[in-house]
């Protein structure tokens, strides 16, 4: 913490060269340059986590689109959208697999040596908005969050809070006793996450 | 120290090279930190002070009164259900964090406490002191470390008595026995030192052990078999 800050904001700054020079970059190197470049940088876990939820069972149809889109060689709207000035870089991207076709960046995908922003711009680039380009997450960080943690998190934080808290309840009982300001504050607090806990479980059922 | 298993800081992944969390892992944690700051004064056992101006004095005795008495509550349970750590060590651990003494422990304190104990949970406790030597020295002391400082929590290092004991000895070179910040350095240096010697050793055992196993069963595959491969081939 005394040295490390310092030397990690000296990697950070030179990370966009780094990533601009080599295409084959460190998957967490990715993912913390798209995230600094999303809009919703300061949104909550508890949204994140919510948006992940859909947007990880959409984004499978997504992907599904844009290679039907390339396997039936109807290339004409895609490059035709790339052309249209939304992004010039997408096109200097697309080049190279419009030689190789869809079945080769699909075997690279596969196998796991695939570069994650040229990935990005050939999907943003199959997709029809801008606003969907906007708002669709970088596709490193749902390979990361799907392998790495687990997707339940804020279910698994509550849970685990509102057993801390209940025993904390207690000890404030027996210390404070039942009426004291702070003993009912806690109280509160853990019925509000209670029924915070029950609603989403509610919601899962529906 | 053993972390519970299936907790939420079970999940959570400590760098090995810089011992920190990764900006994921912090937000998370920071999450984590809200929902069990039950006052929402971003503290655990956080203060409570009332708008009313008239109320004020009355308000600060009553309530630093009860706060001191359920002190560490919130800071106690929560460790309580991570670690195995007894009554005595959380209370140890809670006066060290709470440096300015205050009575609350803030989020730099936990995610302190949080890489304190995911280092403890991989072994990497000589690392953890080595890439942290600033925070760690002045969480054992102010401007200069006594002996029984270390003592005092040794649980959370893992520091052996006859290390301490050799280390004093050692680099305590204006032999006040107590150690200021550079002798301390020095003796993260010379710990690091060591841990990494004792690591390549392990690492060349393991390799030896390997080594052997292969000469020894010249064929392993072909020995647990009980077949002759060339023979089947021919």
């Amino acid at each position: 913490m005394e040295e490390t800050p310092f030397k990690a904001s000296d990697k950070s700054s030179g990370r966009h060269d780094s990533v601009k020079s080599s295409s084959k970059s460190d998957i967490r190197n990715l993912w913390s340059t798209a995230t600094l470049s999303q809009p919703k940088l300061n949104s909550r876990l508890t949204s994140v986590y919510e948006d992940s939820e859909l947007e990880s069972s959409s984004i499978d149809s997504k992907t599904g689109q844009w290679y039907n889109q390339k396997t039936s060689h109807d290339s004409d709207g895609v490059w035709e959208e790339c052309n249209d000035g939304i992004d010039k870089v997408c096109t200097k991207q697309e080049e190279p697999d419009r030689h190789d076709g869809p079945r080769s960046s699909l075997r690279r995908h596969l196998e796991g040596d695939e570069d994650f922003p040229g990935t990005k711009m050939e999907i943003s680039s199959s997709m029809s908005s801008l606003s969907i380009l906007k708002r669709t997450p970088h596709q490193a960080y749902w390979v990361e969050q799907q392998n790495r943690l687990p997707l339940p998190l804020m279910e698994l934080m509550e849970n685990e809070a509102l057993e801390i808290l209940t025993k904390a309840l207690r000890s404030y009982r027996s210390g404070l006793g039942k009426d004291h300001i702070l003993t009912k504050q806690l109280q509160r607090y853990i019925e509000r996450l209670k029924g915070r806990r029950n609603k989403r479980q509610h919601r899962s059922l529906d | 120290m053993k972390l519970k298993k299936g907790s939420f800081l079970w999940y959570l992944y400590l760098d090995k090279l810089y011992c920190l969390l990764s900006v994921r892992n912090v937000k998370a944690l920071l999450e984590y930190f809200k929902l069990l700051d039950v006052h929402h004064n971003s503290t655990l056992n956080g203060r409570q002070f009332p708008k009313c101006f008239l109320w004020v004095v009355t308000w600060v005795l009553v309530i630093n009164l009860d706060l001191r008495l359920v002190a560490d509550v919130l800071f106690y349970h929560f460790l309580r259900h991570v670690t195995n750590w007894k009554r005595r060590q959380i209370t140890r651990v809670f006066n060290m964090l709470d440096w300015d003494a205050v009575g609350e422990i803030g989020f730099d304190q936990f995610y302190m406490l949080v890489c304190i104990l995911l280092a403890q949970q991989n072994h990497l406790e000589q690392q953890f002191i080595f890439r942290h030597s600033r925070p760690v020295f002045e969480l054992l002391g102010e401007l200069r470390v006594g002996q029984e400082n270390f003592h005092m929590y040794n649980f959370l290092f893992n520091i052996k008595e006859s290390e301490l004991r050799e280390f004093y000895r050692d680099f305590d070179i204006t032999g006040d026995c107590r150690l200021n910040y550079k002798e301390f350095k020095l003796f993260t240096i010379v710990t690091m030192e060591k841990y990494q010697e004792k690591q390549k050793a392990e690492n060349e055992k393991a390799l030896l052990k390997m080594k052997t196993f292969y000469e020894v069963n010249e064929n392993p595959i072909q020995n647990h078999l009980g077949i002759n491969v060339s023979e089947i081939i021919i």
